[in-house]
């Protein structure tokens, strides 16, 4: 069942020197529950997408559907609910003034999410649900490390329950212990919540444990689409052989995949 | 042969509000000449404050206490006076850092900025050699229209065309060391791989030591010849690249390992926060012949 769907979307940007391409007629279904990555080096037009998605933009031309029914330009916060974030840098996304309560308190109340006197005990649910101790509400974004700020992220955009959470570049900050327990933490929230996951990155190793499906961009176009499997069996397109044999790797399983690859570049 | 770097039972303090944090528990480290060395740890484990230090930055700062030795072809560290270790820096010893697009002059032009960096090694040199020299040298990181880039601002090139232009410049004025603090982080994969593969090829023909920073375990396999883990402030495992990643020995290591994701699949493995193995003896491979 498809829960999202690009039809055709492109977006051009104006500038001085004239139109840029960001993003080129590119049709793509996800559906519910699933996890497709969105792979590509900068300017391949990942984050344009994400923002399309996310309502931050309309495309340039082409729609964006939600369960069957196309998204207008300006989204209600009806639409808003439907989809949620998570950035990279959470010391950049979280209000650094602001208690960890009061940020997940902002999502509770934006949305108007459970009766107000229910709030308090739901933001320590959340919390707990990412694995955080209740005690962190009081506390200042800067008194947590990297890891745990950004579970607190998450928590915020699962508190609204949206069906729909866009995942850009959750764990490149994170050092690598860290970065497998907010995967495995991503994993299992989609498992209990029949999340739906947009899931952005430039790290092909992670894709090839997280993602169900990967599409592949280069310069605004998608190249490649495939399952997970099928693709790092077989890659058809160049770029995405040329994007899996630079991934620095750990064993020697893993050299010999890449480096069958940089034969049939070479070839 | 003298060693271009040995560090010896280094330990470093900070003195805050609050009393003095013990951030490095005596870290011993060899390089050895031509020899590319790795430090890979987490954030917050003391690497970078351990070039810092090499560099003779850390030991100017109010409130900071560094005990042990650092020697640097043969000479203590300590025994030289400030001005002595500035001299140091950009000519005998230099560094990449990470972002090569902040770490160059974004109001000057790249061959300003490059001037600077060889009259540090050859105070006299005119401008026009200087130029013919930047010219070559970009040459060698394979820049062809070196014109073209000399008279570019940082803003205008790409970050792998920065970084080669950095990795140009930090080799300029042929260092004993060089030290690189995470160099291509910033950068696109497949960039990266070009700019490291590059780096490798640079040092080993003009057979500069390299002190190379990392916290990615699989950039480090593919450019160390010998490595040291660090945890908290304390090596926890050191032995050639080789040996260290076919044998890992200490739990802290093999916890490192298990963590990255592998390209062959596997899922994501359940990983420890923190466990108290981590604090056990350092494992030390025996060293191969330098």
């Amino acid at each position: 069942m498809t829960l999202l769907s690009l039809r055709n979307v492109t977006k051009r940007f104006s500038t001085p020197a004239g139109d840029v391409l960001a993003v080129d007629d590119v049709s793509l279904d996800v559906a519910r529950g699933e996890c497709v990555a969105i792979v590509g080096e900068s300017g391949s037009g990942k984050s344009t997408i994400a923002n399309m998605i996310l309502g931050i933009y309309p495309p340039s031309e082409g729609e964006i559907a939600f369960d069957g029914a196309t998204l207008p330009a300006r989204r209600s916060l009806q639409h808003r609910r439907l989809v949620q974030l998570v950035q990279q840098n959470p010391l950049s996304s979280l209000n650094p003034r602001r208690s960890i309560a009061a940020s997940l308190r902002l999502a509770l109340d934006v949305h108007d999410i459970g009766a107000r006197a229910d709030r308090p005990a739901l933001m320590a649910s959340l919390l707990a649900e990412v694995g955080l101790p209740a005690s962190h509400l009081a506390r200042a974004p800067a008194g947590l490390s990297g890891g745990e700020r950004q579970r607190v992220a998450i928590a915020r955009a699962i508190a609204c329950s949206s069906p729909l959470v866009v995942l850009d570049e959750p764990t490149s900050a994170l050092d690598v212990l860290v970065q497998a327990r907010v995967l495995r933490l991503l994993n299992d929230l989609r498992a209990k919540r029949g999340l739906t996951f947009v899931f952005i990155t430039h790290d092909l190793a992670v894709v090839r444990n997280v993602a169900d499906r990967v599409a592949v961009f280069e310069k605004g176009r998608l190249v490649e689409l495939a399952a997970t499997e099928a693709l790092f069996a077989a890659p058809a397109h160049p770029y995405t052989r040329r994007l899996i044999s630079a991934v620095p790797v750990l064993t020697q399983d893993e050299s010999d995949l890449r480096d069958r690859f940089m034969e049939s570049l070479n070839a | 042969m003298t060693d271009t770097l040995n560090i010896r039972d280094l330990t470093l303090d900070f003195k805050g509000h609050s009393g003095t944090a013990r951030v490095l528990h005596g870290i011993s480290l060899r390089i050895g000449r031509g020899e590319r060395v790795a430090l890979v740890g987490e954030s917050g484990s003391g690497k970078s404050v351990t070039a810092r230090i090499v560099l003779g930055l850390l030991q100017e700062l109010r409130g900071v206490r560094v005990g042990g030795t650092v020697e640097f072809d043969g000479r203590d560290l300590a025994s030289l006076t400030r001005r002595q270790r500035a001299a140091l820096r950009g000519t005998a010893m230099s560094m990449i850092f990470q972002d090569p697009t902040s770490s160059l002059n974004p109001v000057y032009p790249i061959g300003t900025q490059f001037t600077e960096v060889l009259r540090r090694g050859e105070p006299g040199i005119s401008e026009r050699d200087a130029a013919l020299r930047a010219a070559t040298l970009l040459n060698d990181v394979s820049i062809r229209d070196s014109g073209r880039v000399l008279g570019s601002y940082p803003f205008q090139l790409s970050g792998g065309m920065n970084q080669r232009v950095m990795i140009a410049m930090a080799l300029a004025n042929e260092p004993a060391l060089l030290i690189a603090d995470e160099p291509g982080t910033a950068l696109d994969v497949t960039v990266q791989a070009q700019t490291l593969g590059l780096m490798r090829d640079m040092v080993a023909a003009h057979q500069t030591s390299v002190l190379f920073i990392s916290h990615n375990l699989g950039v480090v396999r593919e450019f160390a010849d010998r490595i040291y883990v660090i945890y908290k402030g304390r090596i926890v495992e050191s032995g050639t690249t080789r040996a260290v990643f076919d044998a890992p020995g200490h739990a802290y290591t093999r916890a490192l390992m298990a963590a990255v994701p592998r390209l062959t699949g596997g899922g994501i493995p359940e990983i420890d926060d923190a466990s108290a193995d981590f604090l056990a003896p350092a494992v030390l491979h025996a060293e191969a012949a330098p």
